[in-house]
């Protein structure tokens, strides 16, 4: 049966995004708490409570909502929009937007308005960011950043609607995506290390399309590897290939040393 | 909850003024209903679902805040 593990400011909080995720009852699942975390004074400090909670009927899960569609990574390393003037008409309905939504949401947070400086922050595609920063925020941004990614889609698909022109911003709650960004970029020089080593591909957990892309712009540069999305949906993933003659070698690996099949990362 | 449900289907919908969203209770949990002009219907649906789907689980999160549990029905 499935199961999934969350983290969250507290173990009810993680309880129900994992209950959300599965789209279960309390009754129907079994919940195992695996730190129970420790609140922070004003959110500094603190430690985050970690559960898994594990299905015991069919789950009715959805399959994810990814926020932008994956584009082709060579198209990705320029600039290929205009960044908007912070106080052009579709930022500024992007954030009257996300502001309502929150509060009908019963969520206080502040929005700021800033320029997309990273990958992450959707540049060269996105012509804003609106940084949602807030106590408890969790909620918003669920199991591998789902909610915050709905979030995302309907802001644009409402602003989109407002202007009657393809708009995109990039929302972010508690720089999640910088801090997802950060992971992703340290795990795919780890994973390029590895293949280029071993001169074996390397699958990677499966993504939504916005963390693909930060894998392949991350690799990109690298003459050594060259990376791949498989997959359809929700299973989409990244594969890590050896450039050049490819096929597998020899492994160069000393004696003594265990084979280990590789497991795979925790993204 | 409602409020929401609304707010999100007007900014969508080319009819504001035929949206209506009525509640029931379905014991454990809140069901909404989303009614929306014939013609806006795949508006508030999207491809594949996807409008639907992400205001549902904006929905979630609304419920969750007050501790209830929601679905939204549309049509």
């Amino acid at each position: 049966m499935e199961s999934v593990e969350v983290s969250a400011k507290t173990v009810d909080e993680a309880i129900d995004i994992a209950l959300e995720d599965l789209g279960l009852k309390r009754s129907e699942v079994d919940i195992e708490v695996l730190t129970p975390g420790k609140p922070g004074l004003f959110g500094l400090g603190g430690e985050q409570a970690r559960v898994r909670v594990t299905a015991l009927v069919e789950t009715t899960r959805r399959p994810a909502e990814d926020g932008v569609e994956e584009p082709i990574p060579e198209e990705l390393l320029g600039e290929r929009v205009e960044i908007k003037d912070l106080d052009a008409e579709e930022v500024q309905y992007a954030h009257q937007f996300l502001r309502e939504l929150l509060i009908l949401m019963d969520i206080s947070a502040d929005v700021s308005v800033r320029e997309p400086e990273t990958p992450a922050d959707g540049l060269g595609r996105a012509t804003a960011v609106l940084d949602v920063e807030g106590d408890d925020l969790g909620l918003l941004i669920g199991r591998r950043g789902t909610t915050l990614s709905a979030l995302q889609y309907l802001i644009n698909v409402l602003v989109t609607r407002k202007l009657g022109s393809r708009v995109l911003v990039t929302v972010d709650v508690e720089a999640y995506h910088r801090r997802r960004e950060d992971t992703l970029r340290g795990l795919a020089r780890r994973m390029a290390d590895r293949v280029r080593q071993s001169r074996r591909p390397m699958t990677l957990e499966p993504m939504p399309a916005a963390e693909r892309r930060i894998i392949h712009i991350a690799l990109a540069d690298d003459a050594s590897v060259i990376t791949a999305s498989t997959g359809f949906g929700e299973d989409r993933k990244v594969v890590i290939r050896p450039r050049g003659n490819g096929g597998p070698r020899y492994r160069r690996d000393g004696p003594g040393r265990s084979p280990g099949r590789f497991q795979g990362p925790r993204i | 909850m409602k409020e929401l449900i609304e707010f999100m289907a007007k900014s969508i919908v080319d009819n504001p003024d035929d949206v209506e969203v009525s509640e029931e209770d379905g014991g454990d949990h809140l069901i909404f209903h989303l009614h929306v002009a014939e013609a806006d219907m795949g508006r508030v649906i999207g491809k594949q679902g996807r409008i639907a789907n992400a205001m549902r689980t904006l929905l979630k999160v609304a419920a969750i805040r007050k501790g209830a549990r929601a679905v939204l029905e549309i049509g």
